[in-house]
């Protein structure tokens, strides 16, 4: 349940990788040694392990098409745990790493069971931990919205040593990394019975408030094919926001469905909810839902921590995607003859912050005339000359229905960008822009009057709804689509 | 001097063996030591020097005797720091339990190791901090991961504090509480193991045990804890007791009655929500530990807890929830529970807002899924669980969007559950399944064709291997597999070294299968049968790599491989290119086929193509060769042919190759080999030190005449008139390592080159030995220092050598190390000088030591020695060195003189407890080198006395 050793690596562009921090814990190293006996394997140097590291990540080398200890089809490197293969010394393993451009984290979990033969990772509770602590590190040094701050970065491992003093001294991992907080207000030692849980950093003081967002994001693969079922899946997160006096309050949201609603699947809640309802387990994705199933309302007491937190997530089965889209498309003797329909469900509340349809072309010339009309919205070409932006605004005509018609002519000059999977005339509609305000799919929402907060001011509450898109895939019903997901089977 | 510690620290860490290769640990330790010492200091960088003694303490604290010292040391560095220092206090007793850890003073229970276990329970019990003081705090928390640490690494350190530290928890109301839930579970968890361990333990002990009163049974049991560490009993301590089914943990009985451990448990299951999920995690895997030991307590109560975490999106809190099924199986968890725990996970390995790594761990979970009463005991392999329907596998197919880590391992999973499928019935349900798979596997194909990236490209070879490995006997799908790598290898011809790998990788681990010939096969009819005006140079290349494959195959007619050849050799512009490596790949296949059993029927046109390419290609190198092939052919048997051909074409293994006929055959590869140096990758021979008389006088000064006057200006006169600088030489014997390998027996001509790894010697010229038989006594050869600094070092050395049966070496050869006291050497004056004459030397030489001259220096060693093992040291160590009679009583002087020109003067004098070692030299760099070797010496002298 301790770390032997951890590192990060420093990795841009696949070139000059480097080690920026590297932290060995000797004493958990001493136990390793006791433990695992004749079998133990050091732990080795730095650039030695950068190297092996690189190679079992497939990394290295990149200018060589073919490198037998890299590229063997024998091997299948079991992420997330690697092995790294020790020139005749043995075989360090389970190595977790974790890639996130430009950093590469990893770290060596000590195994506390017999090594000999090889226990699974399941058994090993420190493997789970360390993914806990290399994905909290991961956003502590890149945060989670993915856009890299590279002075940020510089000044937040500037920061680890004193912060690994707190979550991991020696080896135990106490906590994941967070950004350290100027001492907040604690307890006066005299509160009492009531503890400060250990995941709460101080305590709120001031005006109380509640903050309660559910964000659904559709996604769907759109094959416009006989043979070929329609797919989309609906998934949901409920972040709160919780400014509420005492040391440990009690909050409880609750979830509600409209009367016809189907049932919320695969509830994942957050550490903080202090109890749950065996019903609200119940449904799950994966079984074959029948009618009887529990449909809330769902309800999620907890006592929340200072900062924003995701409370749950669930997934729901919807009947209808909230565009359903058609492609096609047509060779001619020099140009692609396209034509596009896309069509908003009734459903649908008619009114988009934004929407814009994205139509990619790969392994073609860069576009020369673009001779295609919109009935709706306004059409651009990118500077590339590779990509239509659809951009359809904010809401669809009355017929609730928008079409495009045309043809390309791929004259340029040079050749545009190019894809193995988009050859020939398999091609899609990537929509991925869409976001609704104040509405979701499944129905779910959250009262204002549902939230209960047990203190003693009363505090303002928001609540409020979205609905997004990722990964909206519509693909040309003339061309052969790729199997992109098995579902279809059932 | 300030050494630019930041720098060197980093150095230090980058790569330990390297920077200790320029000094040694004890020297560094002493250093590190000192400045953490020095007030002049900044915190800053105090807290940087401790890094090294936090993570490498082994490294540095090598024998208990180090630790016991760096340990006091370093508390006494606590004691002097100011408290507003908290981070570098913290830092401190971080590096004090790595120290005292690695050193082992710990499992044995040393001074140093109970003084500073007092210290941290002092420190973890002042709740001083009332006013929110956060440096305290943070010292307390530190603490209490130290002693938590300590007693992880040497269980049963704390199960007399148990009532203590419960105490301090409940106590505790901040969120410091969770370092001493950490604290109280692992001890009691560690107290009741010790406790299953004691023959005739029970209700009373574990009550005893709880409440503090273990006076009773403490002496038995700490004579027994000795008994266990001395045996390594520890590890068992150490190691996880959350086993399946199948495995047996040891328990203590006590019957029904042990409501105390019972409260305890309560209590800390209703507080583990206060925890972090990741200290949540460690806590249950302890209470699954302590149940499971504790008969008396029913799984059941942790069952309130297990709704929270098994709606939990927390990777390691699920987890846990796996290892209590995996310990209690239908005792805490119904046939419902395992349903759906099951259904949780297939859920979990896809979904949308999860990680990547967490589902693959997830889905790794479900091929070790822990089922309340499994069929097989396999415990490592991968199995699937008997509630995992294809019909719950199919939210797990593998798609194109899929990452390759993640695309193998839903590969995988399905390949797994249609292989059960399959041998359950032959409907219609498997062929979809596996028509799935197969679409999938066809879809990457597809995109690899289209020009995909490498990771692609590698993906779908393993993959292919993946379901060939399972699925070889389809014939329907292996055929039609065979035919598409066929177009796709046509297409990218690049891609042969990942063909030719899948082909031997099939044929080594598929015993039986014959797909991989099949493979071979069509390959070579897609080769033979294509159009060559097409082909460019690399295309070419690699198809006759793939012929030369296809040509060891006995099974496969090479016919048409042989029309191909001679169309490739009679193709004008390529004949005229004249180009080595195509000629070389030609021969390549021709000398595989000189071996293929039906040379016969292929002797004709095998014979044409040889004379063509012998008489008319652009390369005298491949004409030769081709002639040699021909001549062979033609005059020689098929028998013989393959008798002589045989050694070279077992390829691989890095293995050699005798230097016969058959090397110089195999297009080149053979006369390239033995024409080259070897490189051997361990070492074959070593230096061990052959401990000389030492020579009294090598090298130094000419000995002038004794002129006399002062004999301080006597001596300083011949440095004067010195001509070569004085040179220690130090002897070594040339041994093999063992076990010596048999091709290394006998070794000749060996030339050893040495490189030095720092600027404190003159280097040094290459020594050459005749030969080295393992039967004959091992040579001695005399290495001639010159030093510029009379420091330490380490040499790197090299060989070349020749072995027996003709081929040339290179091989490393493990580093000499030059120690502190080879650098001595006796005064360097005249013999006929006198004893008398000799002191006044040395009285003169400490009068203008201890006086102002600049780099001078004194200083004092002190240590704890009788008379006869001081009298011992001298006669081990100074003997050649002693100016004053032996069995002079009241001091001895001891001059070593350190070429070129420093010195150091010893006065040794026993005081009434101590030895004194007054020292005085003209190089004050050197202190830390005697320091360190009088404290070795000493050190050692020590234990055989007392």
């Amino acid at each position: 349940m301790s770390l032997r050793a951890l590192w990060i690596i420093y990795n841009e562009k696949g070139e000059n990788a480097s080690i920026r921090f590297s932290r060995r814990f000797s004493t958990v190293e001493h136990r390793a040694k006791s433990l695992a006996g004749s079998s133990y394997v050091a732990v080795p140097e730095d650039s030695s392990f950068l190297q092996l590291l690189l190679t079992e990540l497939g990394l290295s080398g990149s200018h060589k098409s073919y490198v037998a200890a890299r590229d063997d089809c024998l091997y299948r490197p079991r992420s997330p745990a690697v092995e790294l293969r020790l020139d005749g010394k043995g075989t360090l393993w389970p190595v977790l790493a974790l890639s996130q451009a430009p950093l590469i984290l990893a770290c060596l979990p000590l195994v506390d069971i017999p090594s000999e033969p090889r226990p699974p990772l399941a058994n090993l509770l420190s493997v789970s931990q360390g993914l806990t602590f290399l994905a909290g590190l991961q956003t502590f040094l890149l945060g989670s919205a993915g856009n890299l701050d590279s002075e940020g970065l510089v000044s937040r491992m500037a920061t680890l040593p004193s912060l690994l003093l707190q979550v991991c001294p020696l080896g135990t991992l106490l906590d994941t990394p967070q950004a350290v907080t100027p001492t907040a207000p604690t307890v006066p030692t005299s509160a009492g019975a009531q503890k400060q849980p250990a995941w709460k950093t101080g305590l709120h003081r001031g005006r109380a408030m509640v903050n309660v967002a559910v964000v659904e994001t559709v996604r769907s693969m759109q094959y416009g094919s006989p043979t070929r079922q329609d797919l989309w899946d609906v998934y949901g997160t409920v972040t709160c926001k919780c400014e509420v006096e005492g040391v440990l309050p009690n909050v409880t949201v609750t979830l509600s469905l409209p009367h016809n609603g189907s049932p919320l699947q695969d509830i994942l809640v957050h550490p903080c909810v202090t109890s749950l309802d065996s019903s609200i387990l119940t449904a799950s994705s994966v079984d074959n839902a029948d009618g009887s199933a529990f449909s809330g309302p769902y309800k999620f007491p907890f006592s929340p921590p200072l900062e924003p937190f995701r409370l749950c997530s669930y997934t729901s089965q919807v009947p209808v995607p909230p565009i359903l889209g058609s492609y096609q498309l047509k060779e001619e003797e020099n140009n692609l003859r396209l034509s596009v329909s896309l069509k908003l469900h009734e459903s649908v509340k008619n009114s988009f912050e934004y929407c814009a349809a994205h139509l990619p072309f790969f392994n073609r010339n860069q576009m020369g005339v673009v001779d295609v009309k919109v009935s709706s919205g306004q059409l651009d070409v990118s500077k590339e000359k590779n990509l239509l932006v659809w951009v359809l605004g904010q809401k669809f005509p009355k017929s609730h229905e928008v079409t495009m018609d045309g043809k390309i002519t791929f004259s340029g000059s040079s050749q545009g960008p190019s894809d193995p999977l988009c050859t020939g005339l398999t091609a899609y509609i990537k929509q991925l822009y869409l976001k609704v305000p104040d509405t979701t799919l499944s129905g779910c929402f959250v009262d204002q009057h549902s939230v209960q907060v047990y203190s003693s001011a009363k505090p303002r509450i928001i609540t409020s709804r979205e609905l997004l898109s990722k990964e909206y895939y519509i693909w040309n019903s003339t061309g052969p689509a790729p199997v992109s997901s098995g579902q279809m089977m059932i | 001097m300030a050494p630019n510690w930041t720098e060197r620290i980093s150095a230090f860490c980058r790569s330990p063996s390297g920077f200790l290769s320029g000094t040694n640990p004890e020297a560094f330790l002493s250093e590190l030591l000192r400045e953490l010492r020095d007030d002049r200091a900044s915190y800053g960088v105090k807290v940087l020097l401790l890094s090294p003694l936090c993570e490498y303490a082994g490294l540095l604290c090598a024998t208990g005797c180090a630790g016991e010292e760096t340990a006091l040391d370093l508390m006494s560095v606590f004691a002097q720091c100011p408290t507003r220092w908290a981070q570098f206090r913290c830092h401190l007793l971080v590096a004090l339990t790595g120290v005292l850890v690695c050193s082992s003073c710990a499992s044995g229970r040393s001074r140093a190791s109970l003084d500073f276990l007092d210290l941290l329970l002092q420190i973890a019990q002042d709740a001083g901090d009332l006013h929110g003081d956060g440096a305290q705090r943070c010292l307390r928390a530190t603490a209490c991961d130290c002693l938590r640490e300590m007693e992880a690494s040497c269980p049963g350190l704390l199960s007399q504090r148990l009532e203590l530290l419960a105490g301090l928890r409940q106590q505790e109301s901040c969120r410091l509480h969770q370092a001493y839930v950490g604290l109280q579970v692992l001890v009691l968890r560690n107290a009741v193991y010790q406790l299953t361990q004691e023959a005739g333990a029970g209700a009373a002990h574990l009550k005893a045990l709880l409440g503090g009163n273990t006076s009773a049974w403490e002496a038995e049991q700490e004579a027994e804890q000795e008994a266990s560490q001395a045996d390594g009993g520890d590890s068992a301590v150490q190691s996880s007791l959350v086993l399946g089914p199948m495995g047996r943990v040891p328990s203590l009985h006590t019957g029904p009655d042990c409501k105390e451990l019972r409260s305890v448990l309560s209590s800390l299951l209703e507080e583990s929500y206060l925890l972090t999920p990741l200290c949540q995690a460690a806590l249950f895997h302890r209470l699954i530990e302590l149940v499971a030991m504790v008969p008396g307590i029913p799984p059941s109560i942790l069952r309130a807890q297990l709704l929270r975490l098994l709606g939990t999106n927390e990777v390691c809190l699920l987890h846990v929830t796996l290892l209590m099924k995996c310990a209690f199986t239908d005792s805490l968890f119904s046939a419902e529970d395992e349903a759906f725990l099951l259904k949780r996970l297939v859920v979990l390995s896809q979904h949308p807002l999860l990680s990547a790594p967490d589902k693959l761990f997830y889905m790794d979970c479900i091929l070790h899924f822990p089922e309340n009463r499994p069929i097989g005991c396999g415990d490592s392999d991968e199995a699937l669980p008997v509630l995992l329907t294809p019909q719950l596998a199919s939210a797990l197919l593998p798609t194109v969007f899929n990452d390759s880590a993640t695309l193998l391992a839903r590969l995988n999973l399905q390949a797994l559950v249609y292989l059960e499928e399959e041998g359950e019935e032959e409907g219609e349900e498997e062929g979809r399944g596996l028509a799935y798979i197969y679409e999938h596997l066809t879809a990457l194909l597809h995109i690899v064709e289209g020009g995909g990236s490498r990771d692609i490209v590698v993906t779908f070879f393993r993959a292919a291997y993946l379901f060939l490995s399972y699925f070889h006997r389809v014939e329907q799908y292996s055929a039609l597999l065979s035919q598409q790598l066929c177009r796709l290898y046509l297409l990218h011809t690049q891609l042969a070294p990942n063909i030719l790998n899948l082909v031997q990788q099939t044929l080594h681990s598929l015993a039986g299968c014959s797909w991989a010939v099949g493979l071979l096969r069509g390959l070579q009819g897609a080769i033979t049968e294509a159009p060559l005006d097409q082909l460019t140079l690399p295309d070419l290349s690699c198809h006759l790599r793939v012929l030369a494959r296809v040509a060891e195959e006995a099974k496969i007619s090479q016919r048409s491989s042989l029309g191909f050849l001679s169309a490739v050799v009679t193709r004008s512009s390529l004949r005229a290119s004249g180009d080595w490596r195509l000629g070389n790949g030609v021969l390549g296949v021709c000398r595989r086929l000189l071996l293929h059993p039906s040379l016969d029927s292929l002797l004709i046109p095998l014979a044409d193509i040889l004379l063509h390419l012998a008489c008319n290609y652009g390369d005298t190198d491949i004409q030769d060769h081709a002639r040699l092939y021909y001549a062979l052919l033609t005059t020689v048997s098929w028998e013989k042919l393959s008798a002589v051909l045989a050694q070279s074409a077992a390829e691989g293994g890095g293995q050699v190759k005798r230097p016969t006929l058959s090397g110089v055959m195999a297009e080149s590869e053979g006369l390239v080999h033995t024409l080259s140096v070897h490189r051997a990758e361990t070492a074959v021979f070593q230096l061990s030190e052959a401990r000389p008389q030492p020579q009294p006088q090598t090298g130094g000064p000419p000995l002038a005449q004794d002129e006399g006057g002062g004999a301080l200006e006597a001596y300083r006169a011949q440095f004067r008139e010195a001509g070569s600088a004085p040179q220690i030489t130090l002897q070594y014997r040339l041994t093999h390592t063992e076990p010596p390998h048999p091709r290394f027996e006998q070794l000749f001509s060996i030339r050893l080159h040495f490189s030095l790894t720092d600027q404190n010697y003159e280097q040094l010229q290459d020594v050459s030995v005749p030969c080295l038989f393992t039967q004959r006594p091992a040579p001695v050869l005399r290495l001639t220092l010159t030093p510029r600094q009379p420091y330490p070092t380490t040499i790197h050395v090299s060989a070349v050598f020749t072995s027996s049966d003709g081929l040339t070496w290179h091989a490393p050869v493990p580093d000499i190390h030059v120690s502190f006291q080879h650098t001595f050497l006796p005064l360097p004056v005249p013999p006929a000088w006198s004893r008398a004459r000799r002191e006044e030397l040395f009285q003169e030489l400490w009068e203008e030591m201890c006086g102002e001259a600049s780099g001078c220096a004194v200083s004092l060693f002190c240590c704890q020695l009788g008379g006869a093992a001081l009298k011992a040291l001298l006669q081990e160590h100074f003997l050649p060195f002693l100016l004053s009679h032996p069995s002079q009583e009241d001091g001895f002087w001891v001059l070593l003189f350190l070429p070129p020109r420093s010195h150091l003067l010893l006065k040794i004098s026993c005081e009434e407890d101590a030895v004194q070692f007054n020292m005085a030299t003209d190089n004050w760099q050197l202190l830390p080198h005697i320091n360190a070797y009088l404290l070795r010496i000493t050190c050692a002298q020590d234990l055989p006395v007392t």
